[in-house]
């Protein structure tokens, strides 16, 4: 059998890929764009709208011979169907001819439409849809020049209905084409929304609780062909053509969507350009066309009145508004007269170019103590050895292939990956999740069936804390789950850092590693390790020197002269305060403050992503660059410009003219970043499905790349170095003592960060500061559910509500990140619970 | 009540299930005796049928919002459906129809004040021999008038008050 096959359209012959859908090949290889409204290249066809009909034969064969049959001339005698057929529910064949210009099939395109628009609202002027919609585009093409339906016998039906917080359904403009179904259930795996009723009077519902309130939420409103999707958000903000998009990247984490913000000069944020709304951009690499719901509607802090706005200088105690030439001269010769005794801490919202910047900064003075924030995840340098293999691309996962994801909860730390990892399951592969605990991708992992389809994968429940034994010894407690493992194809393994300390989190990468090169899954594309590093840029930070062990050491050995850049201490760490009390000098710099003010000696607005150039490097390492959008916040600047000007008013360096000079430097000098000019970064590749070619919304409004999609940096395995597994024989594990529970700090996706606070919309969302706990453990405590308890660990004290349920095992306490005022502990802790108030007494 | 764990239902649950292959196939005859237990297809019916065969509650009223045999409104104890098909409109169903409605003081859909009685036209129940013709509860009541439907009003209406 030959890949490809040959097919006739329109008179002429094309190459295609064999098993192709007749729409996409045409698309692809002709250039022709049959007319779809219920198609999506990202979902299985259904053959609901009828816009795709054509003329479709196929060659003749004669009865008792088999023989193909041939006209006279000698040419392939063509049978042609009868009736017009839908081109999205044909797959391509050898031979197959397909008539699309035909007066047949213009006049059937013609009719569907008219019958589309029989009771269609037609209020474009008012739809938030209306410029770049495939209604109102194939209208100008196919549609009645007048309407020969009565007005008032057309539909009346809701047209602000909440479907969820988020999105808004208007029922009249709906077509019917099950696109935002089929999205929640075949890709999302979440089948909220439905039919309800039938014929005209079709509408989508929800009737579940919650209701519509995936993390992808979002995606439907661009896959809706017409504006009954619209988001809370955005909803009449702006008309598509007035916005000016800007290729970004997610801020949020290790995914590294790649968006494009939607730039308009507004009256709400005084007549600057301002981010109306966020956008998926194509990779298909990195994220397909979809996009989180928090990249997407979590913008708002870039323009949040609280961002620090002005440099700000202690003098005589007091810290007072300063200027920049003041401030960066007073630091030069801070950080000279220091004595080599400073360091640095960075956050993993910090772009390449801004750790190079502070680096040589802190090289410059004699100092080389880089820390990474915040000091919760270890596995990039295993990532760096035996990371997933250049050109992985998730969606290439299927049958044979396998994927183990342990000790972390995908869906809430990175939800683009558990959402290609559930669909890798879709397709075949098989998927084991271990954790302490329940999370959504196990409970895909262990479903069994989805539709109707068999679904293979397994489910490991382990003791808390147990996470790097248990990867050690897979082999000899898990032994048939390990072979599987063993003798997939390809294998991922996603580490995480869940129940672990900082030196467990490496330790299960060590692992992980360890399984990946014994099984001989390293080093090629589809095969190897990753890790949900928190933040954008947790791999930027490895590579550039910064590493959590580091902010360990800085942690218990303080310097005279502490950097903190982009990085919420006090946020994130119960035990800053104290540590922090025997640094002399506190230089910060960052978007907000988060009580840092009250001991900082120097306090520096930097800007966001959306206000400058950079790049950032996703969990797969692909380094990635974002472009300038908004204006600055106030004075802020950002980093790379900061420290760079504190180097040169130094005598360190000059101070680069732009971002991209410093990555030409950078990639000059760190072996990683070798070759990741911004040009080469800029590079675009057309894409399968072609998202925005002639018939620009054939795939939704994802828009196309034209910002570039990244590099990709090589591990050593791609690079065919020998890598070594490493002996585990002895680990430490945390363990609590009588009395005692492991405290286990876990990521929820919505929470109280500082930079995610001010996107209201989704703020409702948040949850109220709750614990996880099993029965017997709160039992113990003398507690039950929706008691206020109290957990205390090490210097970490909170108050949450107590959710009992043996979805965790016993022995651990999952208590959420930032959900609380308090810190709760950095890593897993050991600790103990116990009661404030009963349940009645909270309420 | 309800239907899960009342022993009413629980054999012919049973028996649903174990007709088909997958489990959600069942969620039609569930359907029906969630309307049974609740006069119509209320949330906690829905809610009842999505758990016994592990579906989202949407899904299964998706189901009953597409069949018309599924009520999603409350019923009057007798639900009365008319047909009024052109076969039965010959022998007089729509004078039949629209006197029903006018004896009960209802109109088309509506139910009495009493909660009793429903009054509702569909189409060809195929008992088109039998006209004028209504079902009342699914049960068909045949060669209808005036004077034979009176008794059945009031069979009905003291049946229901005799038991209270
Ligand atoms: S709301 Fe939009 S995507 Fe969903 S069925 Fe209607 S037209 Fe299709
Ligand atoms: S039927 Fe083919 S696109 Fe809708
Ligand atoms: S027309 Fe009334 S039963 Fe057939």
């Amino acid at each position: 059998m030959s890949d490809t096959v040959t097919i006739n359209i329109d008179g002429q012959n094309y190459e295609v890929a064999a098993g192709a859908n007749l729409v996409d090949a045409a698309k692809w290889h002709a250039g022709n764009d049959i007319p779809v409204f219920c198609y999506h290249p990202k979902m299985d066809p259904v053959g609901m709208c009828r816009m795709c009909l054509v003329e479709l034969g196929t060659p003749g064969r004669d009865r008792a011979t088999g023989e193909l049959l041939r006209n006279d001339d000698g040419s392939l005698q063509i049978r042609y169907f009868p009736k017009l057929q839908t081109a999205c529910t044909t797959t391509v064949s050898d031979g197959m001819h397909i008539k699309t210009n035909t007066q047949q099939v213009i006049d059937a395109r013609n009719d569907v439409l008219e019958f589309l628009l029989s009771s269609h609202p037609l209020d474009c002027p008012i739809c938030d849809k209306g410029g770049e919609c495939p209604l109102q585009n194939l209208t100008m093409r196919h549609g009645p020049q007048a309407s020969r339906m009565y007005f008032e016998d057309k539909q009346l039906l809701e047209k602000h209905y909440p479907l969820g917080d988020l999105i808004f359904l208007d029922r009249e403009r709906c077509i019917q084409c099950a696109r935002c179904v089929r999205f929640q259930d075949e890709v999302v795996g979440d089948d909220v929304l439905a039919f309800h009723e039938r014929g005209r009077r079709l509408q989508i519902i929800t009737h579940s609780d919650p209701g519509f309130d995936t993390y992808f939420s979002g995606n439907t409103t661009d896959i809706c062909p017409v504006g009954a999707l619209t988001t809370a958000d955005f909803r009449f903000g702006a008309r598509p053509w007035e916005l000016n998009e800007v290729p970004s990247i997610s801020p949020w984490d290790a995914a590294g969507e790649n968006i494009s913000l939607s730039m308009r000069l507004d009256r709400d944020f005084g007549g600057k350009a301002m981010i109306k709304r966020v956008m998926p951009r194509q990779n298909e690499w990195v994220n397909e066309i979809w996009i989180t719901d928090k990249a997407r509607f979590g913008h708002h802090f870039t323009r949040a009145e609280d961002r620090l706005q002005q440099p700000q200088m202690r003098t005589g105690g007091t810290l007072r508004n300063s200027n920049w030439e003041a401030a960066i001269a007073a630091m030069a010769a801070t950080l000279q007269g220091a004595d080599g005794d400073v360091a640095a801490i960075a956050g993993s919202g910090m772009s390449n170019e801004d750790l190079w910047a502070l680096r040589q900064l802190l090289e410059g003075v004699g100092a080389g103590r880089l820390g990474a924030w915040p000091p919760t995840h270890d596995a990039a340098p295993h990532l760096e050895q035996v990371g997933v293999g250049a050109g992985t691309n998730l969606s290439e996962l299927g049958r044979g292939d396998a994927i183990l994801v342990i000790a972390c909860d995908l869906e809430e730390e990175v939800p683009i990956w558990r959402l290609r990892l559930k669909q890798a399951q879709d397709r075949g592969a098989y998927l084991v999740v271990a954790n302490a605990r329940d999370t959504r991708l196990e409970d895909f992992a262990v479903q069994g069936a989805r539709n109707d389809k068999v679904v293979e994968g397994d489910a490991i429940r382990y003791a808390p804390g147990e996470a790097v034994s248990v990867m050690r010894d897979l082999q000899k407690a898990h032994p048939q789950i390990a072979e599987r493992l063993s003798r997939a194809e390809n294998l991922v393994i996603v580490a995480g850092a869940e129940g672990l300390s900082l030196a467990g989190s490496e330790a299960l990468a060590a692992a992980a590693a360890n399984f990946l090169i014994e099984s001989g899954h390293t080093g090629s594309a589809n095969n190897g390790l990753l890790s949900p590093l928190p933040g954008a840029n947790g791999l930027g930070l490895h590579y550039l020197g910064f590493t959590p062990q580091t902010t360990l050491n800085i942690m218990q050995e303080p310097p005279r002269v502490l950097i903190v850049a982009q990085a919420e201490l006090l946020d994130d760490d119960p035990a800053a305060q104290q540590w922090l009390s025997q640094v002399e000098t506190i230089i910060y710099a960052g978007l907000f403050d988060d009580g840092i003010s009250q001991r900082a000696d120097f306090i520096l607005p930097l800007q966001s992503f959306a206000e400058r150039d950079g790049s950032f490097v996703n969990g797969e390492r692909r380094v990635q660059r974002f472009y300038t959008a908004q204006g600055p916040m106030g004075q802020a600047l950002p980093a790379w410009k900061l420290f760079g000007g504190i180097s040169q008013n130094a005598g360190i360096a000059n101070l680069k003219p732009s971002a991209a000079a410093v990555m030409l430097e950078l990639s000059g000098s760190v072996a990683a970043f070798q070759g990741a000019s911004y040009r080469a970064l800029s590079r675009t590749e057309r894409q399968f499905p072609d998202v925005g070619g002639r018939d620009l919304y054939y795939g939704g409004t994802a828009y196309t790349n034209h910002g570039g999609i990244g590099l990709q940096i090589p591990t050593a395995a791609d690079r065919g170095a020998d890598v070594q597994r490493r002996d585990m024989a002895d680990v430490a594990e945390l363990r609590a003592g009588e009395g005692e529970l492991l405290i286990m700090p876990i990521t929820r996706l919505y929470n109280r960060q500082r930079s995610f606070r001010p996107s209201l919309l989704v703020e409702q969302r948040i949850l109220n500061p709750y614990a996880l706990i099993h029965p017997d453990d709160a039992a113990a405590a003398g507690t039950i559910d929706g008691d206020l308890i109290e957990i205390v660990a090490g210097e970490s004290k909170v108050r949450v509500r107590a959710s009992v349920s043996s979805e965790i095992a016993a022995g651990g306490v999952a208590l959420p990140r930032h959900l609380t005022d308090a810190a709760v502990p950095l890593s897993a802790s050991v600790g103990t619970v116990s009661r404030v108030t009963d349940a009645v007494a909270v309420r | 009540m309800a239907i899960i764990g009342n022993p009413k239902y629980e054999q012919r649950i049973e028996r649903h299930l174990a007709k088909y292959e997958t489990k959600r196939s069942a969620v039609m005859p569930l359907l029906y005796i969630a309307q049974e237990e609740y006069g119509w297809v209320n949330s906690d019916g829905i809610g009842e049928v999505a758990q016994i065969l592990n579906l989202d509650p949407t899904q299964v009223k998706s189901i009953a919002g597409f069949y018309t045999m599924y009520s999603e409104k409350p019923k009057g104890k007798y639900w009365l459906q008319v047909c009024t098909d052109l076969p039965c409109a010959l022998q007089g169903a729509d004078d039949f129809h629209a006197w029903l409605k006018d004896e009960l003081g209802v109109d088309e859909g509506g139910t009495t004040d009493d909660g009793l009685f429903t009054v509702e036209h569909v189409m060809c129940l195929a008992a088109c021999d039998k006209a004028p013709m209504l079902q009342c509860n699914f049960r068909y009541v045949e060669e209808l008038d005036q004077n034979k439907m009176r008794q059945l009003l009031a069979k009905w209406r003291s049946e229901a008050n005799g038991r209270g």
